[in-house]
């Protein structure tokens, strides 16, 4: 939980300062404070206290729940902390998954990227957030392992290479990994951002 | 139910600024296919809604047109301070 002592004069004071050095919005922020006399008793300095008071968990879960409420989409939140990795992962059901995915997983990414943010201010070490719609990411993974082996096989019967577009990094990883054991192929990753491609090269 | 998309993008916002007082979302035009929409922050929260490289501010982006989409509209935001 993230903290911080310091001093101030009042608690209107000590409470912005403790929203800009913990960056976060001072609604979760809890003070508490001791008073320390000066040394001839006419001076009083406050010792203030300020906690992050949440837990990331449930913040998470109950922002998921609001959003999700404000788009007008009713929806199954699951939410569970892998005590492994200590990644928080979030998965979300609902009728308007395709909606909440988006093409090629463009508004999950960014749903997972703002999550990644938020919960990384409330927290004192960097935490992962996992998000998922349906099964959309095992699918995902699942369909570009196949993609990716198709495209291999080929690559190594024809030597040509064969270009793969439009995937983000983590599917890149993912048919790189997939490929990493391959005797007859290569895969390399080209271009700049947002323009990245993934080649897949015939071995010499 | 129509969505709301100042109280939407109010609450994407919110929670990531340390001057929340100061967060002003509005709706400055609203036609049959787009709606322009002003999020005005305190100028010490600008970076923070913003992001590296753009990052937060594109998330956002990307969540308002899911949600206008489903009411067959485009939405642009704009983030600026005052």
């Amino acid at each position: 939980m993230k903290t911080l002592v310091f001093d101030a004069k009042n608690d209107e004071e000590a409470l912005l300062h403790a929203a800009r050095e913990l960056r976060v919005n001072p609604s979760y922020i809890t003070l508490s404070h001791e008073e320390k006399k000066g040394m001839l008793g006419l001076k009083k300095t406050l010792t203030y206290t300020a906690t992050v008071n949440v837990n990331l968990l449930d913040f998470g879960y109950d922002f998921l729940k609001q959003t999700l409420s404000q788009l007008d989409i009713e929806a199954t939140i699951e939410a569970e902390l892998n005590s492994e990795t200590g990644a928080y992962h979030f998965t979300i059901d609902s009728d308007e998954n395709p909606l909440l995915i988006g093409k090629s997983g463009k508004t999950l990414h960014g749903f997972q990227t703002y999550m990644r943010n938020l919960m990384n201010l409330y927290s004192e070490d960097g935490v992962n957030v996992i998000l998922d719609i349906g099964d959309y990411k095992a699918n995902r993974e699942r369909q570009l392992e196949i993609l990716a082996t198709k495209t291999a096989k080929e690559v190594a019967r024809s030597k040509i290479p064969a270009t793969l577009r439009d995937l983000n990094a983590y599917e890149r990883r993912i048919v790189h990994t997939k490929l990493a054991e391959w005797r007859d192929v290569t895969t390399v990753s080209e271009g700049e951002r947002p323009n990245r491609y993934l080649v897949i090269k015939p071995k010499e | 139910m129509a969505v709301n998309y100042e109280t939407l993008i109010e609450h994407l916002i919110t929670p990531l600024v340390i001057h929340p007082e100061d967060v002003g979302v509005k709706v400055l035009s609203e036609d049959d296919s787009l709606i322009t929409v002003q999020v005005l922050v305190n100028e010490e929260d600008l970076g923070r809604v913003i992001g590296k490289n753009g990052r937060i501010a594109n998330a956002i982006r990307t969540i308002a047109h899911a949600s206008a989409a489903r009411n067959h509209k485009r939405i642009t935001i704009q983030i600026d301070a005052f």
